[in-house]
């Protein structure tokens, strides 16, 4: 499989290595070694996947992630120095789509690299086109829109996590079957790219994002759709 | 036994006002009955002359009818008249005789000087006794007052002091509590402020504008002893953090080179090839040692958000022992071992983070595995309290029970790992264990097994009892 990389990294020794580790896993990449760098390599040239420090000179991953989601799509991968603090939860709600955590290991990186690029995976029972308040999902034309035929822009996770809910309505989905769906992660998944595109997505579909209509949280157990 | 120094001042308090009492109330009760018995003295005396120089003249007249002369003296209710004459004595009433009169006072009288006496008498009564000799006519003149009126007086007195002394007494003992209360009040703030510094809120000071002027020096140096401290330990935790996370990036950039050359490993000639081994293993451990060194400074600095996820507990032992035998450093060999589940913790339901618990486990199993002969069971099972408990069990010595405390200190090394092979541990993994199971809200501790090995206790408070295993299915 190939796919083009930009790896947004400060360090120098790490972005050759990681150029190394990811050309040798067949992928093509372009290094930054600033946000700054970073965003105009992006608007020069396509990209299918983009890896972002978070501890970047100048403008920092965040802004980085930020800047990205405004004009696209992509999938974002952060690239953070621990899991367990709120830096993994801001990135994500920067509009990163998953994380590694330093020093990671090529292999791993490339898998989480191949999980964001695969297509939506056909479900067991693929979704058909589903409308649920004023909204229509279309998974075979990867469309949401408002019943008025305005699109309503998400990313290719969060579309994926939708259609995920959407393939069985009213049933609930644990958070380690999303990670496994969505993410390819196994039972030791972190729970928290669930909860933070789910929150995401909320405030996409939802009227009132604090008073869920359709994506609704069943405490202890996960999520489910409600048409 | 030391007295504290609210019951010393107390004390104190006490003793001062007591002392002040007996001071106060005897200056007063002497001066009164000093001036109350002189008043009484100076009008005994006037009278007993007075009827002396009527004696003396009823006698010169040659009057020596006694009983009527006597009579005849106006003396009072309360005094009797004594009168000696030509050696013999004449009395005023049936309540005095010739032997009432003091002996000694008798005998200055009757060797011609006036003289006057105060005393008691055998029957406890006090009296005054006045003698004034009368040499003209070779007789003497006594008179005996009854002082029971003034003794009574000053009985009421000393009893009305007393009374008001001890009364003084102990207010001065509840003076003295409420003194010592108050004065130890801020001593009390500082003893709980200093208590919640050692539990480790550092960021706990006094207030210096609710402090006591006098105790300004106090709070002002107690705070500034705080903030060293917590600039001290800030530092050594920025420290020990900024080293692991600058030897993270060099990490980072020998995995990912190592990475590419294990790609390639088939070309390079078999001494490369076992040097690449080499190299790859001691990265992979040297890898582990910077995450635990990192995992210990940031609970040392108290910066680790804990993120619980509610699992049932059956499913993460399972899952965790496997995915843990894997990740084991260099002994995962084998199958990994069974575990095995109480019926009744079967739904239980946890609230962990699922990373850590099977870090826990990969910690126990390496631990087993280098000290104790292996995991010999796991089972899962009730604890008390509302507690599920996690057992691994060892084939080993077993872990004496007073070193059973040391075992989760960091870089403890136990008698039983005395040898350092390859892929010994960074003496932090118990630690780390402990470090773990606390962030999570539980606990471990070690036990013997019943085979005579070590016995590692995990607990965890159970979250809920899922009555619909398959719900979430």
């Amino acid at each position: 499989m190939s796919g083009r990389i930009l790896v947004v990294e400060d360090d120098e020794r790490i972005r050759s290595s990681m150029r190394l580790a990811l050309e040798g896993e067949g992928y093509e990449v372009r290094d930054a070694a600033s946000g700054e760098e970073g965003l105009d390599l992006f608007a020069e040239a396509p990209t299918d996947v983009a890896l972002i420090d978070l501890m970047l000179p100048g403008m920092d991953g965040f802004e980085c992630c930020r800047a990205l989601r405004r004009s696209s799509a992509v999938p974002i991968i952060i690239v953070t120095a621990r899991a367990d603090t709120h830096d993994v939860v801001a990135g994500l709600e920067a509009g990163a789509d998953d994380y590694v955590t330093k020093p990671f290991v090529a292999k791993e990186l490339a898998a989480r690299i191949r999980a964001l690029l695969r297509r939506a995976r056909p479900a067991e029972e693929e979704p058909g086109a589903l409308t649920f308040g004023d909204l229509q999902l279309l998974p075979e034309q990867g469309v949401l829109r408002h019943l008025n035929g305005e699109e309503v822009h998400c990313t290719r996770t969060e579309f994926r996590l939708l259609c995920e809910l959407a393939a069985s309505p009213n049933k609930v989905l644990s958070r380690e079957q999303l990670l496994d769906r969505v993410w390819g992660y196994d039972y030791f998944g972190d729970g928290r790219l669930v909860d933070v595109h789910i929150r995401r997505l909320r405030t996409k579909v939802e009227a009132d994002p604090a008073v869920p209509q359709h994506i609704l949280t069943v405490r202890g157990m996960g999520y489910k759709l409600v048409p | 036994m030391k007295l504290g120094i609210g019951a010393r001042i107390t004390a104190l308090f006490g003793l001062g006002a007591l002392v002040l009492s007996i001071l106060m109330g005897g200056l007063s009760y002497f001066t009164t009955r000093h001036f109350l018995l002189a008043g009484r003295e100076t009008a005994a005396q006037h009278q007993a002359f007075a009827n002396a120089v009527l004696v003396r003249s009823e006698l010169q007249g040659g009057n020596t009818h006694y009983v009527s002369l006597l009579a005849s003296i106006d003396a009072g209710t309360d005094a009797h008249s004594v009168l000696y004459h030509q050696s013999k004595s004449y009395v005023s009433s049936l309540s005095v005789n010739a032997s009432s009169i003091p002996r000694k006072l008798r005998k200055v009288v009757l060797g011609g000087n006036a003289a006057t006496q105060t005393y008691r008498t055998a029957q406890g009564v006090a009296e005054i006794a006045v003698g004034v000799p009368v040499p003209s006519v070779h007789a003497a003149y006594f008179e005996v007052f009854d002082l029971s009126d003034l003794d009574h007086t000053l009985r009421v007195l000393g009893l009305t002091l007393f009374g008001a002394g001890a009364v003084t007494t102990l207010l001065g003992i509840s003076l003295g509590r409420f003194a010592s209360a108050r004065s130890l009040r801020p001593l009390a703030d500082v003893s709980r402020a200093a208590g919640a510094i050692a539990g480790g809120e550092l960021d706990t000071r006094l207030d210096p504008d609710a402090a006591d002027p006098d105790l300004e020096g106090l709070t002002i140096s107690f705070n500034a002893m705080v903030d060293q401290l917590q600039e001290r330990i800030e530092r050594e935790a920025r420290f020990n953090s900024d080293v692991s996370h600058e030897l993270r990036s060099p990490l980072t950039t020998l995995a990912a080179s190592l990475e590419v050359l294990e790609r390639d490993r088939e070309d390079l000639p078999p001494r490369s090839q076992r040097a690449l081994q080499l190299l790859s293993d001691d990265l992979r451990r040297f890898q582990r040692m910077v995450a635990d060194l990192l995992e210990m400074s940031r609970a040392d600095a108290g910066s680790v958000d804990v993120f619980l996820e509610e699992v049932s507990v059956s499913e993460l032992v399972q899952r965790s022992v496997v995915a843990g035998f894997g990740h084991m450093d260099g002994h995962g060999h084998g199958a990994p071992p069974e575990v095995r589940i109480d019926p009744v913790v079967q739904s239980w339901r946890v609230g962990v983070d699922k990373r850590r618990f099977e870090r826990v486990m990969v910690n126990l199993m390496e631990n087993a595995a280098h000290y104790g002969g292996g995991v010999t069971e796991i089972a899962v099972g009730p604890g008390e309290a509302e507690h599920v408990e996690v057992t691994v069990d060892d084939a080993g010595p077993g872990i004496d029970p007073q070193e059973r405390a040391k075992v989760f200190e960091r870089f403890y090394r136990g008698s039983a790992s005395g040898r350092r092979g390859a892929g010994t541990g960074t003496g932090l993994g118990l630690a780390l264990v402990a470090e773990h199971m606390h962030a999570m809200q539980g606990d471990v501790r070690v036990e013997s097994s019943p085979g005579g090995g070590a016995r590692f206790v995990l607990s965890l408070p159970v979250l809920s009892e899922d009555d619909d295993p398959e719900g979430a299915a």
